[in-house]
């Protein structure tokens, strides 16, 4: 896919265009602050744009202002959002302006090159992607507060937090070395014990966790 | 200066006693003169003078105690009543009359020129008082030896020379009218030296003093004759001349703001008494040595010898300043010297502002050293704030330069390992060791995610207080409500950092210690001051100060000039409230 680069160190703007062009994508434009970043966006027509939060000049949110702005105005560009520190509030920011094609990880997990480029997909694809930290503390606000939560397992909680990341039932029951029929299981009882529809669609599943933990 | 009525009863006492003698005197005296029908109301008539003086004097006396006034007032009637001796029937007594009759002139001059102190503080006022005193007292010898009269005035009869008598008495008035021509001169001089406002006081009083001298006689033996007045009238007149001496004098004493109006005695218990500021002190000081100008300036430490002086408000001084007679008096304490005291040197006395210097040189050196110790409060609280701003700039240094430094190094360096591993051809156990190196090198960069978050968190520095309070708050296990009315992006750096780092602290304290099952952080901004309060319900019991993090926490809110408060009944719950000023 095209992707244009908003990160301002060189360092690391170099290693992740050489990783992603490694993997077999194409990075189309590398902008070191969020103007560069917008104008890059609009001139190279990108499928993907990745972005930290923090760039110049004021080394505070630029990265995420633009990303918001290209989230709004460019719905068919997906947006992968890094930061060095994740917080709930930029969560819900970007997945107010829209929920899919969203994407937001800690920059570290940019290193696990293959879950890394699997998120690139599924956000490229339409899907939504958020960072396990961030996921564990919206489930933790949900938990303080709520008893559904509080009647699951801890497996199915487990479960529910790859749900929540926007992982699939393959993805998942790797990760939990358990077969997808005892994730769909799980799934089924979480739909269950929360109130929720079933659905076999992985994007509206995501969303529909995600509402349900951001009550 | 509402103090200083203690210890003045048993002058009160005293001058009441000296009252009562006068007026018993006074009665004893009209009933001598009884005997001698002829003269008795003209004696009444002085008698009645010579206590309305008395009275007078006692009241000035009493009510500013350090003023001589009223003492000269008191003798001025005991020589009227004396002189009025000479209307008895007694030999001795008339003989006494006699000598002394013409002393009243002699104390009104005196208090011409004692006024407003009461005490002669010119050589040319002691000498022209001194010669008033002989030629009213010694020139009046002839008058008394050599003219004779009916018994029974005859006792002091020298020799019958009328002749000598006329002499006498020529001597005597011209001597009397050169006195006072020199006393009109010298008043004439002072009242030119005096200020406008000392004038409207001095002008009268001097014009009345000088005229009401020579009035009397001119009255008996000029206006008398001329307008055909009877010596009841003419008399009655003088009475009345002599009579407003001692009002006009002691009103003007009164009046204070001239006249010296309180004993340094009682300047000295008044000190003792009160908490003292220099407003006060130097009022007191004022009101003392009854001169308005009075300025307390206090010494502070110049560079090198070159001490200086500055007043209250800490603006140098130039000790003693020029012009409009200002002189300086030394406020030492134990030879050490402190300050000093800048007065008016025609209304002040030199040797009482010296003396008021000691009384008050305790006072002046607690408020010179009062007023140091203001002046490196403020700067100690500058500089711990100055402290605090730096140490935050430091803490955003140390964040920032491990974000773009080593944060980005250890990025780096796991993508590399992953693409070790990952590389096409790799044995199976390389890219397993490189896998497990990515991860350890991610297990590295949490660790130092948290120690920069710990530093200064990145959503404080990106966002403001309340985008990293909330984010706290999400990383809390227990459940926490949370009430906010900051606006990210209004508030100084430090401000939001203090309040940052309070609310941390109580929650990690709460969350070590307090086995609380709900927190409530709430933040409260208002115009000027933003309140953070972090309260728990759980075993409470939290000292302030017990080597815990509180006290870091108090120290910092203490430097950015707020107040850390903490309520911890045990059982109850604890309560941290820290209130920071934020005007900005």
């Amino acid at each position: 896919m095209r992707i244009v680069i908003g990160e301002d160190e060189a360092l690391l703007r170099r290693g992740l265009a050489h990783v992603l062009e490694h993997a077999g994508h194409d990075v189309v434009g590398t902008a070191a602050d969020g103007t560069e970043l917008l104008r890059h966006t609009e001139e190279r027509g990108p499928d993907l744009v990745i972005t930290d939060i923090r760039m110049p000049p004021t080394h505070t949110d630029e990265g995420l202002v633009a990303a918001l702005s290209i989230h709004r105005d460019h719905p068919e560009v997906a947006i992968v959002v890094l930061s060095q520190h994740v917080q709930r509030r930029a969560a819900v920011e970007l997945l107010d302006v829209r929920p899919t094609r969203i994407g937001y990880l800690l920059k570290q997990r940019i290193a696990d090159i293959e879950t890394f480029c699997d998120d690139l997909e599924r956000v490229r694809a339409g899907g939504t992607v958020l960072d396990p930290e961030i996921v564990e503390l919206m489930l933790n606000r949900a938990r303080r507060d709520d008893r559904a939560l509080g009647r699951l397992t801890a497996r199915q909680l487990e479960v529910l937090t790859l749900m929540a990341e926007g992982r699939t039932n393959a993805a998942i029951a790797r990760a939990l070395t358990i077969t997808e029929k005892a994730v769909v299981g799980h799934a089924s009882h979480i739909y269950d014990q929360l109130g929720l529809a079933p659905d076999g669609d992985d994007h509206r599943r995501v969303l529909a966790v995600l509402r349900y933990l951001r009550r | 200066m509402d103090g200083p009525a203690r210890g003045r009863a048993p002058l009160r006492a005293a001058l009441a006693l000296v009252g009562v003698l006068v007026v018993v005197l006074g009665f004893l005296e009209v009933a001598l003169a009884l005997d001698a029908p002829d003269t008795a109301w003209s004696a009444a008539a002085f008698v009645v003078v010579g206590v309305l003086y008395a009275g007078c004097g006692l009241v000035a006396w009493s009510r500013r105690p350090s003023n001589r006034m009223g003492l000269l007032i008191v003798l001025g009637g005991v020589a009227i009543m004396a002189a009025a001796l000479a209307s008895t029937a007694d030999p001795v007594l008339v003989a006494l009359g006699t000598v002394v009759a013409t002393l009243p002139f002699a104390s009104v001059v005196h208090l011409v020129h004692a006024f407003p102190s009461g005490r002669l503080r010119s050589v040319p006022s002691r000498v022209l008082v001194v010669a008033c005193y002989l030629v009213s007292l010694v020139l009046q010898v002839p008058l008394w030896a050599f003219s004779a009269a009916p018994p029974p005035g005859d006792l002091l009869l020298v020799a019958d020379r009328p002749d000598l008598a006329a002499l006498g008495a020529a001597v005597q008035s011209a001597a009397g009218a050169s006195v006072l021509l020199a006393t009109a001169v010298l008043l004439a001089g002072r009242l030119r030296r005096a200020t406008p406002a000392q004038r409207r006081v001095l002008v009268p009083l001097y014009a009345y003093g000088v005229l009401a001298v020579p009035l009397l006689p001119v009255l008996a033996v000029v206006v008398g004759p001329l307008t055909g007045m009877s010596l009841e009238v003419v008399g009655l007149l003088q009475l009345i001349v002599v009579a407003g001496v001692p009002v006009a004098f002691t009103l003007a004493v009164l009046r204070g703001g001239f006249a010296r109006t309180a004993e340094l005695e009682e300047l000295g218990a008044w000190l003792a008494a009160d908490e003292v500021g220099r407003p006060e002190l130097t009022a007191a000081l004022a009101r003392t040595l009854g001169d308005d100008t009075v300025q307390l300036v206090f010494r502070v430490h110049g560079s090198g010898d070159h001490a200086d002086h500055v007043d209250a408000e800490g603006r140098p001084v130039v000790v003693p300043p020029v012009g409009h007679g200002r002189a300086a008096a030394e406020v030492e304490l134990a030879g050490r010297p402190v300050g000093a005291v800048l007065y008016n040197a025609l209304v002040a006395d030199p040797d009482d502002v010296r003396s008021a210097a000691q009384v008050v040189a305790i006072a002046v050196d607690h408020e010179r050293l009062t007023a140091e110790l203001r002046a490196s409060r403020t700067a100690l609280d500058e500089s711990r704030a100055r402290i605090v701003a730096a140490g935050d700039r430091e803490r955003r240094r140390i964040a920032q330069d491990l974000h773009d430094g080593l944060q980005v190094r250890l990025v780096v360096l796991a993508m590399e390992a992953q693409m070790v591993a990952g590389e096409a051809g790799a044995c199976p156990a390389v890219a397993e060791a490189a896998s497990g190196l990515r991860r350890g090198i991610d297990e590295a960069a949490a660790e130092l995610r948290a120690l920069v978050h710990a530093v200064m968190p990145a959503a404080l520095v990106q966002r403001g207080l309340a985008a990293a309070t909330e984010d706290l708050v999400d990383r809390v296990a227990l459940p926490v409500h949370l009430e906010s009315s900051v606006v990210d992006g209004v508030l100084p750096a430090v401000v939001e950092s203090t309040a940052y780092f309070v609310v941390a602290e109580a929650l990690a304290n709460a969350l070590k210690h307090a086995d609380a099952t709900r927190l409530c952080v709430r933040l409260v901004a208002d115009v000027d001051e933003l309140t953070v309060e972090v309260r728990d319900d759980g075993v409470g019991g939290v000292v302030l100060g017990a080597g815990t993090g509180l006290r870091g926490l108090a120290d910092r809110v203490d430097a950015a000039g707020g107040a850390l408060h903490v309520e911890s009944p045990p059982g109850g719950g604890t309560r941290i409230r820290a209130v920071l000023p934020c005007a900005s």
